[in-house]
This record gives C-alpha cells, sequence and structure tokens, in this order.
C-alpha cells in the first residue's frame, strides 16, 4: 500500500517559483493498476520521482506500508529503490556499454542474487517482453528505441518489486508491442500483487486501469470509471 | 558480470582516451619505477662501499703516492704508535717491491736504455718502493700507453727501437692477510701464508699471474735470486690487482734490504662512528709532517657523490609516483564528472555508493595496471641507462676533486649500457692502483644487475597505493551525486 499525504515540490527558476506537484494526495491498495494522463509539463515525471525515492519532496511525505520516505536515511532509500520499486524511465536510462542482458542483471546484482540464477531471470524476463534472443546480448546502443524501451521495463522486473513506476512504457512500442505490456502490466497486478502506477498518453492503456488520475499544473484528480473516452 | 568486469569494460569504452591516458601513465610510472631501482642500486652500493672500506684508514709517508715515492718512509715504531691510538683495532704494515722480468732488465741494460741500477723505471726518487728481479713474466702487455709511459721515464733522445716492455710485477709484504688497500685477500687455491709477521719462504700469486708464467701451488720462482714456493692464489677481482703477489712482510722487508721499512700501514678502526676521531688522533700521534692518513680505498667521494644520487633519484621517484597520482586523480575526476548520469541511473535502480565508489576506485586499478604493465617494460630498459646517467653527471662535477676516479667512473657508466664495454679503461696501466677502477666497474655491474623483479614489484605496489589514493577522491564524490540526475538531459 502506498500512501500519499500532501506532497509539494517546488523548482525555483530565476526568479520564478514553478509547482509540477502542488499538493497531492492519494492511496493506492496493494495489486492496483493506476494510471496518471495529464499535458506534457504537468509535473507526471517529478511526481513519480518522489514516489520512486528519487527525489526529495518540498513538502509532504509518502508512506510505504505506513513507513514515511522523509524519516529514512539515504541508505534505506537505496534499499527501497532496489527491493520494492521498479523504475521504468521515460528515457530508458540503460547502461550503454552494456548487453541488454547484464542490463536487467544489474539490480539482481546489487540484490546479492546469484549469478545464475541472474541469468536465468533476466532471460525470462527479455522473453517475456518479446525481445529477440540474438538481441538480449547486444549492447544497448545497438539496440532501437522500442528494443530499449522493452529491456528497460525488464529490468524495472527484475527484483519483483511491490511497486512498479512506469513513465510511458509503451510511447515507443506499436500497438501490438504495446498492447503485450499492457498485458504483461495488468497480469502482474492481478497475479502477483504488485502495485503498479502508469504514465501514459495512450487512452487505451488508462482505459484498461483499475484507476486514472489525471495531473494538471500539479494537481491530481481522479477520474471516475470509464469516463475517459 | 560483476564489479571487476563491469570497471575493465569501463575503462575500454573510449579506446583513444584509454590509450592516450595509458601513455601517459606509463611515463611516470616508468619514471618512477626506474629512479627507485636507481635509488636502491645506489643504496645497496653505497651500503656495501661502506661496509667494506667504510673502517680502514691508510697510512703513507708524508708526500709519498704509490710508487711515485716521496717523503721520509713509515716505520716499525710509527706502526706501535699508530696501534696504541684509541679505537685502532688493528695495524697492518705493507713493503712494496717492484719486480722486474730478470732477463727482460738484462737486455735493456745491454741496449744502453736502461737507467742506472737502483733507479726504478717508473719511480725515479722512490724511496718506498724498491726494484727487483725475478724470474717471473708479468701478466700484463704495457700496451701502447704503458709503454710510453715508461719510455718518457726511462729514455732520453734515443733512436733505438724500445725492446718489448711488460709492466712491473708489485709484490707486497704484508703483515696480515689483507690486500694493500686493507680488504680481506680471496684465496682461490692454496693457503694463506700463514704468519704474516714472520720470514717465510711462501709467497701467494694473482691467479692471471701464476696462469702467465704457468706456476702452481708448490711452483716455485725467484726474486733476486731468492727461492719461494707458491703457497696460494689469489683473486683480486681486477687485471691489474692479479698481477700481483704477496709475501710477509719481513720477508719483504728482508728481501728489499730495508728492515723495519714500510710503504703503509693499514689502520683498521674499530666502528664506522670512530673513523674522524681516529684519523684525527692518528694524524697528530704520526704527525701531518711524516704520515698522510687517508680513508680506506679512498673512495669517501665516490660515496658521497653516489650518496646525492641516492636522493636525488629519491626524490624524482617520490615526484614521479606524486605525477602518476594525480594523473589518476584528474582522469577520474574527469569520468566522474562525466558520467554523472550514468551514476545516477546506477543509484536510481538501487546501487549502494560503495559499490559505484568500487566501481571506480577498480577502473583506476584498470588504467594503472596497465600503465604499470608498459611503465615496468619502459623502465627495465630505461634504469640501466637512468642510473648511469644520474652516476656519470654526478661523478663529473666531483671530477676535479677526484680526477682518475670520476673519470674513471663516467667511463665505466658510458659503457654500461653496452655490456662488454670496458673501452672506459685504458689498461689500467695510468693509475697506480687497479682498485678505484675494479670498484667503479663493479659499482656499474651492479647498478645494472639491481633491477630486480622485487624492487620494481615494490615500486608498482606503491604506484597502486598511490593510484588508490587519488581514485578515492573522485570515487568519494560518486557518494554526492543523487539519483534525481537520471531525470536531467545530458
Ligand atoms: N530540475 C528542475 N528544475 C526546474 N524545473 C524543472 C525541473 N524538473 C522539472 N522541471 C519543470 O517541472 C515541470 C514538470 O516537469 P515533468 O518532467 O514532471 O513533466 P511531465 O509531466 O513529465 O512532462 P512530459 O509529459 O513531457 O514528460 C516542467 O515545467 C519542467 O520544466
Ligand atoms: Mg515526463
Amino acid at each position: 500500500m502506498i500512501e500519499v499525504k500532501n506532497l509539494v515540490r517546488t523548482f525555483n527558476s530565476g526568479d520564478r517559483t514553478i509547482k509540477p506537484v502542488n499538493d497531492v494526495s492519494f492511496v493506492l491498495e496493494q495489486g492496483t493498476l493506476a494510471s496518471i494522463v495529464g499535458k506534457s509539463g504537468s509535473g507526471k515525471s517529478t511526481l513519480l520521482s518522489l514516489l520512486g525515492a528519487l527525489d526529495k519532496p518540498t513538502s509532504g511525505d509518502v508512506f510505504v506500508n505506513g513507513v514515511s520516505l522523509a524519516g529514512m536515511p539515504d541508505g534505506k532509500l537505496t534499499e527501497y529503490r532496489r527491493r520494492d520499486i521498479g523504475f521504468v524511465f521515460q528515457q530508458f536510462n540503460l547502461i550503454p556499454n552494456l548487453s541488454a542482458m547484464d542490463n536487467v542483471m544489474l539490480p539482481m546484482e546489487f540484490a546479492g542474487v546469484h549469478r545464475t540464477e541472474r541469468r536465468q531471470r533476466a532471460t525470462d524476463l527479455l522473453e517475456q517482453v518479446q525481445l529477440d534472443p540474438e538481441k538480449q546480448v547486444r549492447r544497448i546502443n545497438r539496440l532501437s528505441g522500442g528494443e530499449q524501451q522493452r529491456v528497460a521495463i525488464a529490468r524495472a522486473l527484475a527484483n519483483e518489486p511491490k511497486l512498479i513506476l512506469a513513465d510511458e512504457p509503451t510511447g515507443n512500442l506499436d500497438e501490438q508491442t504495446g498492447d503485450h505490456i499492457i498485458e504483461l502490466l495488468s497480469s502482474l497486478s492481478r497475479d502477483h500483487n504488485t502495485t503498479i502506477l502508469v504514465v501514459t498518453h495512450d487512452k487505451a492503456l488508462a482505459n484498461k486501469t483499475d484507476r486514472r488520475f489525471r495531473l494538471q499544473q500539479g494537481r491530481l484528480t481522479e477520474e471516475p470509471a470509464r469516463a475517459l473516452v | 558480470m560483476s564489479v571487476l568486469a563491469r570497471s575493465v569494460g569501463s575503462a575500454f569504452r573510449n579506446k583513444v582516451r584509454t590509450a592516450a591516458v595509458v601513455a601517459v601513465l606509463a611515463v611516470a610510472i616508468g619514471l618512477a619505477l626506474a629512479m627507485l631501482v636507481a635509488n636502491q642500486a645506489v643504496g645497496a652500493k653505497v651500503q656495501e662501499l661502506n661496509a667494506s672500506v667504510g673502517t680502514v684508514l691508510t697510512v703513507n709517508p708524508a708526500g709519498g703516492q704509490g710508487f711515485e715515492g716521496g717523503g721520509e718512509p713509515l716505520t716499525s715504531e710509527q706502526a706501535a704508535t699508530a696501534a696504541a691510538v684509541p679505537n685502532v683495532s688493528s695495524v697492518v704494515g705493507t713493503s712494496s717491491l717492484r719486480l722486474r722480468n730478470a732477463a727482460e732488465a738484462a737486455a735493456q741494460a745491454a741496449s744502453g736504455t736502461q737507467a742506472g741500477p737502483g733507479g726504478g723505471q717508473g719511480g725515479p726518487a722512490g724511496q718506498n718502493a724498491t726494484t727487483l728481479t725475478t724470474s717471473l713474466t708479468a701478466a700484463i702487455d704495457a700496451g701502447t700507453l704503458g709503454g710510453r709511459n715508461q719510455a718518457a721515464n726511462g729514455t732520453t733522445g734515443t733512436t733505438t727501437a724500445q725492446p718489448v716492455h711488460s709492466l712491473p710485477i708489485t709484490a707486497t709484504g704484508i703483515g696480515g692477510e689483507v690486500d694493500s688497500t686493507g680488504k680481506a685477500l680471496t684465496i682461490t687455491a692454496g693457503t694463506g701464508l700463514g704468519d704474516y709477521t714472520a720470514e717465510s719462504a711462501n709467497a701467494l700469486l694473482g691467479t692471471t699471474l701464476a696462469e702467465k708464467n704457468n706456476l702452481t701451488i708448490g711452483s716455485t720462482f725467484t726474486i733476486n735470486d731468492q727461492t719461494f714456493t707458491v703457497a696460494g692464489l689469489f683473486d683480486s677481482g681486477t687485471t691489474f690487482g692479479n698481477n700481483a703477489l704477496y709475501l710477509t712482510l719481513p720477508t719483504a722487508q728482508t728481501v728489499a734490504e730495508l728492515p723495519g721499512e714500510l710503504s703503509s700501514m693499514i689502520v683498521t678502526v674499530d666502528s664506522m662512528e670512530n673513523l674522524e676521531a681516529a684519523k684525527a688522533a692518528l694524524e697528530s700521534a704520526l704527525g701531518t709532517d711524516k704520515a698522510d692518513v687517508t680513508q680506506g680505498q679512498n673512495l669517501e667521494s665516490a660515496v658521497s657523490s653516489l650518496g646525492s644520487v641516492k636522493n636525488i633519484s629519491f626524490i624524482a621517484f617520490v615526484a614521479a609516483l606524486g605525477t602518476a597520482g594525480l594523473i589518476i586523480l584528474l582522469i577520474m575526476v574527469m569520468l566522474v564528472r562525466e558520467r554523472r548520469r550514468e551514476i545516477g541511473v546506477l543509484k536510481a535502480i538501487g546501487a549502494p555508493n560503495r559499490t559505484i565508489g568500487l566501481q571506480f576506485v577498480l577502473e583506476a586499478l584498470v588504467l594503472v595496471a596497465m600503465g604499470s604493465a608498459v611503465g615496468a617494460a619502459v623502465a627495465s630498459f630505461a634504469s640501466g641507462g637512468i642510473a648511469s646517467a644520474l652516476i656519470s653527471t654526478n661523478t663529473t662535477t666531483t671530477a676535479a676533486t677526484t680526477t682518475g676516479r670520476g673519470a674513471a667512473m663516467a667511463g665505466a657508466a658510458g659503457g654500461a649500457g653496452m655490456p662488454g664495454g670496458g673501452a672506459g679503461f685504458p689498461g689500467g696501466a695510468g693509475l697506480p692502483s687497479g682498485n678505484p677502477l675494479g670498484g667503479a666497474s663493479q659499482l656499474l655491474t651492479s647498478v645494472t644487475a639491481s633491477a630486480s623483479p622485487g624492487v620494481i614489484a615494490a615500486g608498482i605496489a606503491a604506484v597502486f597505493g598511490v593510484a588508490i589514493i587519488g581514485a578515492l577522491v573522485p570515487a568519494l564524490l560518486t557518494a554526492r551525486i543523487r539519483p534525481i540526475e537520471v531525470l536531467r538531459g545530458e
């Protein structure tokens, strides 16, 4: 379960102060598949980074199973990112000189998973995101945008996190592959009780989620069921 | 994929830059290693020289210099006086004789080119070196230089062809089993002379002299018609030193008909610390107008210039080491800045700070390892040359005071680059004693031979130590990078 209370993140650019996240509060039960839509620059990525403990809020707090992120020392936050969070970055952020396989194995290495198990699980995950086997050992900078996006998703799933934060996970994918990824994510929330929060512009994807949020100028509102057409 | 494998991979990400960094590191590391090798070699040599000559003082008649003679000879009474000086542990007297081959001397006398009897060819005013005849033939031909020297002494205005000269043989009567510089004799065959303070018909021959004359243990030869038996052979390490023989002190004095007279005294002091004091005490006891007291083989100036070479090379080693460390520091700071975003990614997916820091330290060590490999290769080729260059430039500056030895060393140093290049010594005939030459050539052999794997390993260990320190700073900087960097653009 994740509980967000009066979250605020402000940036100072010049003499102006912008508030991409302005007093955001919501609660997600464990196993919920939720989506956030909103215009470009509305603060979606900023909100996700606060939930993923990549950034610290100006005020407010996030509680993960009742534990406050604001009160955690850096070491604990690192552990939280490693164990509990799977983050799919909007810009993928894979390590360019490593292979797809090595990128997926990296979070497992940090978590101390045994080498043979790492390899096995990475192979399974890359298969699940439908990356061709011969591309699994290819270096990241020789993969296409869509291929990289799928490697990024596989990496986010590596340590079987309780919460997956995905920033436009289907943005670079064709409709068919995108549908497959959506199916993969909803099966995770259904069968593995994983909480999933997806930022998307894709209405089809948003419509398949249990709960839909809209972010407008830093303010979060929840859409009633089936309101998006 | 382990941290180490990732570090190696990262180090090779930009191959051109890696090659450039390795090249720069190799120069610094190579220089550091070469300096360390030079330092160690020279240090070992200084210690060896100090140990061998450190506590020995040589007393010569005032104004006298080897076979050139001059001054009043030393006496047995003076030896007793010297022995009574505090801290003196032993006094060994020597009596030097020059031996000429009897047949050759007769031929020269017949051709009229020989100076009058009693006037030694090499020492017109020689008082402490008496020329006697012998059945032995010298093991060294005078050669061009020696021939010229002897001709200049022995002839004036003669037009007759010069007969072939050989060098005189040095016979030394000694009061103990040491050579004429106080070093223990290395006896390679047979035995010593037993009691060196009693007359004896036995002699010790230099290996080459014995070989030249086909003599072995038990063979006999004559000096002034007196028969001697070869009791043992010795090896002094130099050609000149091996063209010599040793008798007991009283025997030499009797043969030369100079009882109680000494050519020199070898005074051993009980410890290095007392050397200066003992030297001063000897000078006042014997009188500076009667006796010159010099330190051992007279290598102290060489030792002190070697000492400064040691210091220079150590400073250069530390400086080169520091440079290597600084290069690593700057390179790693640059790499950390360049990979800010990637470090942010690693943190965002949960990499602990120490894992990231370790990765950067390892990457630095990969660069240093490659730099060390190239640097060690460079050093093993360059260290001999660098050591020689240091020694020759350094001894040239002190050449004004130690002309003969400085030049000999410079010559030897020049020859050290090419094995067997002994061209620095023109037969050794120009100098009164072979020992400074021997010392210099030994010095150079040991300097080049000391580029040992042990020293190189120690140097590389130091390089790695410095590299770790250099890499630690940027590695710690990575801890300050926040995971949010991933959301920032390049
Ligand atoms: N570090 C920062 N400093 C200053 N302003 C920032 C910073 N990060 C984000 N912003 C601003 O905050 C606002 C929200 O950015 P954010 O990346 O969250 O938008 P987004 O909703 O993800 O947009 P998009 O759909 O285009 O990805 C933008 O106006 C952006 O310029
Ligand atoms: Mg965004």
